[in-house]
């Protein structure tokens, strides 16, 4: 029971845990929050398995994320605080049947498939991140740059839905 | 076949199942898209994993994550978009309300 | 024992912190006054809202204090005293301080209270408008030590600070970790007068302590990072390089704490706009720079 599968398992329950916590809480801003925390475990366990640029990255991002994501909980939902004990889902057992099967039927590839010899020689960290920038600007500048192109558009058409037209008269707010 | 390998692919099985209920049961949009950020995060928790475990010394495995964690922006980016236009027309993003274009 | 010796050198600057703030306030310097405020502190009544969100209440103020000290991880003092030199330490620094907004948004959202979570949430609004100020001048900072490494980037400076190097990168840097410790004039969540303490006011007694120590930490790792990144370090000339780290650390952390005294307290729609309309170009206007620096001057 190497050092490496304990932390592994340990972060994938947390992850797990967390994520079943989004909807099973009343409350909305836990429910963003365990997400949050969910995605944290994910970023430990890529620092666990070595991919420390990814791992920290993950921690980083997901964090701005989901606090955006508790925000526009709290602004658009009937009842952030969750004392009012509302259910809001439908066709359960339709989901959670989907949920099931999707599950075992990952889990069954994983198990009785062949993966091959694990390996076991990884690059330390600073040559993975030389390798990844060379890798990003290099062979894959293709992808990066649509990458970029997406981000770009992403961002311009979200402002432009989101926009509100500003008149002369309720600019400044009167 | 190392057992470190089984258990980053059973969570991220687990994670996966637990977003597809989260997405197919929920009302709200934004829980639907939590349900899908976790989709995502399985996904991205697989190829870690085989990056890892079968390809450590192929960057491209990494970089496959980079493009996952960009659409996990991009697409909370463009769904709030949406989200806020929509509040704005209707009052409300409850997706059982949303049937207008309903046979 | 490394990491023994950082956390009480840690505690030691977080004491001083506390001190230079009383004295900038008060006017007159006095060492004791922290310890007695401190004691005091912990003697009161330790009081709970009615109705508070208990995980999110308890929660908080301890995670503030938790994503300041793991920062602090990072932080080279000398080239030997580094608890744990990441290869992608630049980047685990940013990781870290992202937490303070959870921490902050925890802290507001928990006790249940109208002042509380607004604080709570107008930091949010500030961390839309400082993100990026922080993440782009350390892009360009790595990208003139070609390396993540805080003792790297150190070592890159050996000719040349980068706040020579580098001012637009250093002026944005210093003004997004202003707003990050929401110190005056960014102090949104705590608003002093107008929120009646905002995200502190619910708190009282031990917690309190621990909100408070976590913010002098925070303001301490900022300081130390600006001096890594910008300051170069522990380099200078006769001095050991402990005593440089701390002179500069102490420098650094009197300029944050007096630059924001004269100014009122900048509003929401005004720090965002002038965030992504002046700040982001520079930012990117920058990296152009150091690129074009990095590349013509070997």
């Amino acid at each position: 029971m190497s050092a490496q599968m304990f932390f592994i398992g340990f972060f994938g329950l947390a992850a797990v845990w967390f994520g079943i916590v989004v909807f099973r809480t009343f409350s909305m801003v836990r429910s963003a929050l365990a997400l949050l925390f969910s995605q944290t475990a994910l970023g430990a366990m890529f620092l666990s398995m070595q991919a420390e640029f990814l791992g920290v990255l993950q921690i980083m991002m997901m964090a701005t994320e989901m606090s955006i994501m508790a925000i526009f909980m709290v602004m658009f939902m009937m009842d952030p605080g969750g004392l009012g004990e509302m259910d809001m889902t439908h066709q359960k057992r339709l989901s959670l049947i989907a949920g099931l099967v999707s599950f075992v039927g990952a889990v069954a590839v994983a198990v009785f498939a062949d993966w091959g010899p694990a390996a076991s020689v990884v690059p330390d960290a600073a040559q993975q991140t030389v390798d990844l920038g060379l890798e990003l600007l290099g062979r894959s500048m293709l992808i990066f740059e649509t990458a970029g192109i997406t981000i770009l558009t992403a961002m311009i058409a979200a402002t432009a839905v989101a926009i509100q037209s500003v008149t002369r008269s309720n600019e400044h707010g009167h | 076949m190392g057992i470190e390998l089984l258990l980053a692919l059973i969570t991220g099985a687990a994670l996966f199942g637990v977003g597809i209920y989260g997405a197919l049961s929920q009302t709200n949009l934004v829980m639907i898209m939590m349900g899908v950020e976790l989709i995502l995060a399985g996904a991205m928790v697989n190829l870690v994993a085989f990056w890892r475990f079968l390809h450590p010394d192929i960057p491209a495995g990494q970089m496959f994550v980079l493009i996952i964690i960009t659409v996990m922006a991009i697409e909370m980016a463009v769904g709030f978009g949406v989200a806020i236009a929509r509040f704005r027309a209707k009052g409300s993003v409850e997706m059982e309300e949303a049937a207008e274009l309903k046979g | 024992m490394t990491s023994v010796l950082i956390l009480l050198l840690l505690a030691l600057g977080a004491y001083l912190v506390a001190v230079l703030e009383a004295w900038i306030a008060s006017g007159h310097l006095s060492l004791a006054t922290p310890m007695l405020a401190g004691i005091a502190l912990l003697g009161r009544e330790s009081i709970v809202p009615r109705k508070p969100d208990r995980i999110f209440f308890e929660v908080g103020p301890v995670l503030l204090l938790i994503s300041a000290l793991l920062a602090a991880v990072v932080v080279p003092l000398t080239p030997n005293l580094i608890i744990t030199d990441l290869a992608t330490g630049a980047l685990f620094i940013n990781a870290a301080l992202v937490y303070v907004l959870v921490a902050l948004l925890m802290a507001g959202w928990g006790p249940d209270g109208a002042y509380a979570m607004v604080g709570g949430w107008r930091f949010l609004g500030q961390l839309i408008a400082y993100a990026m100020l922080i993440v782009m001048p350390i892009t360009a900072v790595a990208m003139r030590a070609e390396s993540l490494l805080t003792t790297q980037i150190v070592v890159s400076q050996a000719g040349l600070w980068n706040i020579v190097y580098q001012p637009v990168g250093f002026a944005l840097f210093f003004v997004a970790a202003m707003a990050l410790a929401f110190l005056p004039p960014f102090d949104l969540p705590t608003a002093t007068g107008e929120l009646a303490g905002g995200v502190e006011a619910e708190y009282s007694g031990v917690r309190l302590a621990v909100l408070r120590l976590g913010r002098l930490v925070l303001i301490i790792t900022l300081a130390a990072a600006t001096v890594v990144f910008y300051l170069g370090g522990w380099q200078g000339p006769w001095l050991p390089p402990w005593a440089w780290s701390a002179l500069k650390i102490l420098a650094v952390t009197a300029t944050m704490l007096l630059a924001g005294r004269a100014m009122p307290r900048i509003r929401e729609a005004d720090l965002l706009a002038w965030c992504w309309k002046l700040g982001i170009p520079l930012a990117l206007l920058n990296i152009f720079l150091v690129g074009v620096l990095v590349l013509v001057f070997p």
